[in-house]
């Protein structure tokens, strides 16, 4: 069976966010600066809501922030 | 480090300085032959004490420590971030449940020591020997669940 893990563009929408600050990320979504870097090297997949949350900091759709896509070499992080 | 990382950090080391302490007493106490219902007794009031109060003086000198190292770094008002966030309740819940597990297995030996012909006195030092050792696995696996990421 094909593993499937959740990769996300947070560390892009960032940048394109006027290089937004993970302080600034975490503070708008309610969460601390260490969850923002923990999705962001997907260490740590958010509840929905918090990815919603996040969506809505970034005024994108939630399948511009995140997606779920077969497990390769290349983004395996654990 | 996160707020959360060094909290867990000072319990771990208050828990395993408690855990040793524990360990040297009881064995000096059955070198000494001197392990008794009476001493026993004693001993654990001794560790619930320290737990308690150790746990509570070292969140402050967390909180304290914190402070100062952030308003060196930065030159600033220290802001101690000691919000939860949903990361934190999770990697807590996950800690909780290897706690429990290992106070469960502890209990089961306890209580097959005693079934085995042990004295009541054996069950009850193995009891708060797991419970100890219980707390400490706990946050171990909380410390290596905020490094390694789940």
């Amino acid at each position: 069976m094909v593993k499937y893990r959740i990769n996300n563009q947070i560390r892009k929408l960032r940048f394109f966010q006027n290089e937004m600050t993970q302080q600034q990320l975490a503070d708008k979504v309610g969460v601390t600066r260490q969850t923002i870097i923990a999705m962001e090297q997907g260490k740590y997949s958010p509840s929905l809501e918090l990815a919603f949350r996040v969506a809505l900091a970034f005024g994108v759709p939630l399948d511009e922030v995140f997606s779920y896509d077969p497990e390769t070499e290349s983004n395996r992080t654990i | 480090m996160s707020f959360q990382e060094r909290n867990i950090s000072a319990s771990l080391v208050i828990f395993s300085l408690i855990l040793g302490f524990y360990l040297v007493r009881v064995f000096q106490m059955i070198q000494s032959e001197s392990f008794n219902l009476t001493n026993m007794v004693r001993l654990w009031g001794i560790v619930i004490v320290l737990g308690i109060v150790a746990t509570i003086i070292g969140t402050i000198l967390t909180h304290i420590g914190s402070g100062i190292i952030q308003a060196i770094k930065t030159g600033e008002e220290p802001v101690i971030e000691d919000i939860q966030d949903e990361r934190d309740h999770l990697i807590d819940l996950r800690g909780t449940r290897v706690t429990y597990i290992v106070y469960s297995l502890g209990v089961f030996l306890s209580m097959l020591t005693f079934a085995l012909g042990q004295s009541p006195l054996v069950m009850f030092s193995l009891l708060i020997l797991t419970g100890l050792a219980a707390q400490v696995i706990g946050d171990i696996s909380r410390l290596v669940r905020y490094r390694r990421g789940f």
